[in-house]
């Protein structure tokens, strides 16, 4: 009896999924297909076209916001990267209380509404007289994203032995040395993915760029948020779906890279069982 | 047989300039003493081990001479040169650690050949080095293999590689073969042993493993709360050790306490156990003594042995050995350890309640501090 239950299909649950996947992606999907259809209207599908893609690289202003939402990503995502590691490296040899309250610390940042942190950001940046402009969000993105690499990093880090570090000053490196030559490289795939990770959150970061950025250019979503409020034009589409596409490559490659550059030290040792032949 | 317990000795006869030497050496952690002035000289090209509990300062001293801790007192001398505020990467020692902390990044060979690319040899000197090593450690065909790919054996060989490519003046090993299952130790033991010879290089190897210790070693050091208990060779330390923590930590030892006189330790008014040849005593001291099981015979006695007689209390057979425990009187019992020899059957073995005559030779009773 109870197996028979077992066996039947649970149409409940299966039709349960498929609403919350189709309430999740059909909106997206949506933007999709429109932006490849003929005509303006944004109900109607009256047929293929790239006219909006067209019209999109034709846009200056939609390019020069691109741009710089690129310019702001790559910068924030270097910057962040070298803060955070930094960070992780050095919360790693503070072993004491006050070492694990600047760690707490640290995570503040994820669980901080963004909003707050784009307030804070306008009242610091206005409050010293900085004017607003792609460098402020720049600035602004560091200080969010140091959070994610910080975490990743010292979440491979703690897999790395503190022997490993010695075994490099052992084997005749300074310790400048042994961190550049062993322990970077070491921690290569977490950099690679956490920078990932951040280049994607901070591309398509729309509070902290709204609230920190300048008139001219404004970074990517702010651009697309503002043109909607006098008319969407389905070049907006366009430009939203190549973001799609762009982020949910840069996050697979976020996943998939790190796996690959570790390839053996977690799959393999399954395989061999970390024993003798 | 000597029975010396004095590391400096061996050096004065030798007369080389000793690989280590330790003067004072201390080492105090936040109000703790873990290494507490502790002396030794290491001589050039011997396998010697600290041999000690958990916790008793020997990784703590192996860390300070490869440079990683900074002694609170004391100084350390690699090959007579006074190392004791150089960095590790410029002190002329080496270490294989317990985790091995191979570097993931790079294959075999760029493992055991990091420390020459430091040193700015050339890239064909380089290859040679590192092709030699492998073949030492029995590697040859593993090269180009990342270090995760490999068995935990294979792992061990390529940290013994990578630090012996350096031909340093002592190579420190903390407790290297820890990791491994108890075939596979054996076997390494072994190696590392030959490799030693091979390469001639001073080895100190910490272990708190005394089969280890014993089987390996040149000289053994045993360490207790950061000093050194008892040194000298294997066989000293387990045949006459000194101190009732050494006779305790190196095998099995059936301690006795009694009081001195006439020549015997009265362990009670009716057993009286000689103890000839111990001098320093006075008449009344109280003295700790111990005999090594295997020493001890149930039968076949001979007329120069000391005599007493026992009841067995327990049996247990251990395959090569079978192991009695015999009392000899209130709350006092004797472990002794019986090969089972060819000639020995099921029916000649004792049982538990049989009336026994046991004996040993009066030299091997042991007079401990």
């Amino acid at each position: 009896m109870a197996r028979g239950k077992l066996e039947r299909k649970p149409l409940i649950p299966v039709v349960v999924t498929v609403i919350f996947f189709a309430w999740l992606y059909l909106p997206i999907l949506a933007v999709a297909l429109f932006s490849f259809n003929d005509k303006k209207s944004l109900s109607s599908f009256s047929g293929f076209s790239l006219r909006w893609y067209d019209a999109l690289i034709h846009d200056s202003a939609l390019i020069d916001s691109l741009a710089a939402s690129l310019r702001i990503a790559t910068i924030a995502t270097l910057g962040s990267l070298v803060l955070g590691t930094m960070l992780a490296l050095g919360l790693e040899r503070v072993r004491s209380r006050r070492g694990r309250v600047i760690g707490a610390v640290t995570l503040l940042p994820l669980v901080t509404p963004e909003i707050v942190t784009g307030v804070a950001a306008l009242l610091l940046f206005t409050g010293i007289g900085l004017k607003l402009s792609t460098t402020t969000v720049i600035l602004a993105e560091i200080t969010f994203s140091i959070a994610y690499v910080t975490v990743i990093v010292r979440g491979r880090l703690a897999g790395i032995a503190l022997e490993v570090e010695e075994a490099a000053r052992d084997l005749g490196c300074t310790p400048f040395q042994a961190v550049r030559l062993v322990i970077l490289p070491t921690l290569l795939p977490a950099l690679i993915g956490a920078g990932l990770l951040v280049f994607a959150l901070v591309f398509d970061d729309f509070v902290l760029a709204f609230f920190t950025t300048g008139v001219d250019p404004q970074p990517l979503p702010v651009r697309v948020y503002s043109s909607i409020r006098f008319g969407v034009s389905p070049a907006i589409n366009a430009i939203g779906t190549l973001m799609l596409l762009a982020s949910g490559l840069l996050i697979v490659a976020a996943l998939v890279i790190p796996r690959v550059l570790a390839r053996g030290s977690s799959s393999l040792d399954l395989i061999t069982g970390g024993d003798v032949r | 047989m000597s029975t010396s317990t004095d590391p400096t000795e061996k050096i004065a006869t030798t007369g080389t300039t000793p690989s280590v030497s330790l003067r004072g050496l201390t080492k105090v952690f936040g109000g703790t003493t873990v290494v507490d002035d502790l002396s030794l000289d290491l001589t050039s090209g011997e396998f010697f081990s600290l041999l000690g509990p958990s916790g008793c300062g020997k990784t703590t001293t192996l860390r300070m001479i490869a440079g990683f801790s900074d002694p609170t007192a004391g100084t350390i001398l690699v090959d007579g040169e006074d190392v004791t505020s150089t960095p590790p990467h410029k002190r002329d020692v080496n270490t294989v650690f317990q985790s091995y902390a191979l570097f993931e990044h790079l294959d075999v060979r760029g493992n055991v050949g990091f420390g020459l690319r430091r040193k700015g040899l050339d890239k064909r000197t380089i290859d040679q080095r590192v092709s030699e090593m492998l073949e030492l450690v029995e590697l040859g065909d593993r090269g180009k293999e990342r270090p995760s790919r490999l068995s935990g054996g294979q792992r061990q060989r390529v940290a013994l590689a990578r630090a012996l490519i350096n031909q340093p003046k002592v190579l420190l090993l903390d407790e290297p073969l820890a990791a491994l299952d108890l075939k596979l130790r054996h076997q390494m033991q072994a190696e590392l042993k030959q490799i030693q010879r091979e390469v001639g290089i001073t080895f100190l190897f910490v272990t708190h493993d005394q089969d280890e210790a014993l089987s390996m070693s040149d000289r053994v050091a045993i360490m207790n709360q950061g000093v050194i208990e008892q040194c000298g060779t294997p066989e000293d330390v387990y045949e006459h050790p000194t101190s009732v923590f050494a006779a305790g930590f190196i095998g099995t030892s059936n301690l006795m306490t009694g009081t001195w006189s006439d020549g015997c330790v009265c362990v009670t008014p009716t057993l009286r156990i000689p103890a000839p040849g111990h001098q320093g005593s006075a008449e009344g001291d109280t003295l700790s003594i111990t005999v090594r099981p295997e020493k001890v015979w149930l039968g076949d006695l001979t007329p120069q042995m000391f005599r007493l007689p026992g009841t067995i209390v327990e049996t247990s057979y251990h395959g090569a050995t079978t192991q009695y425990v015999v009392s000899i009187g209130p709350d006092l019992t004797v472990t002794v350890l019986e090969q089972n020899l060819p000639r020995m059957r099921a029916e000649d073995r004792w049982n538990p309640g049989d009336q026994v005559e046991m004996g040993w030779l009066p030299e091997h009773t042991v007079v401990l501090r």
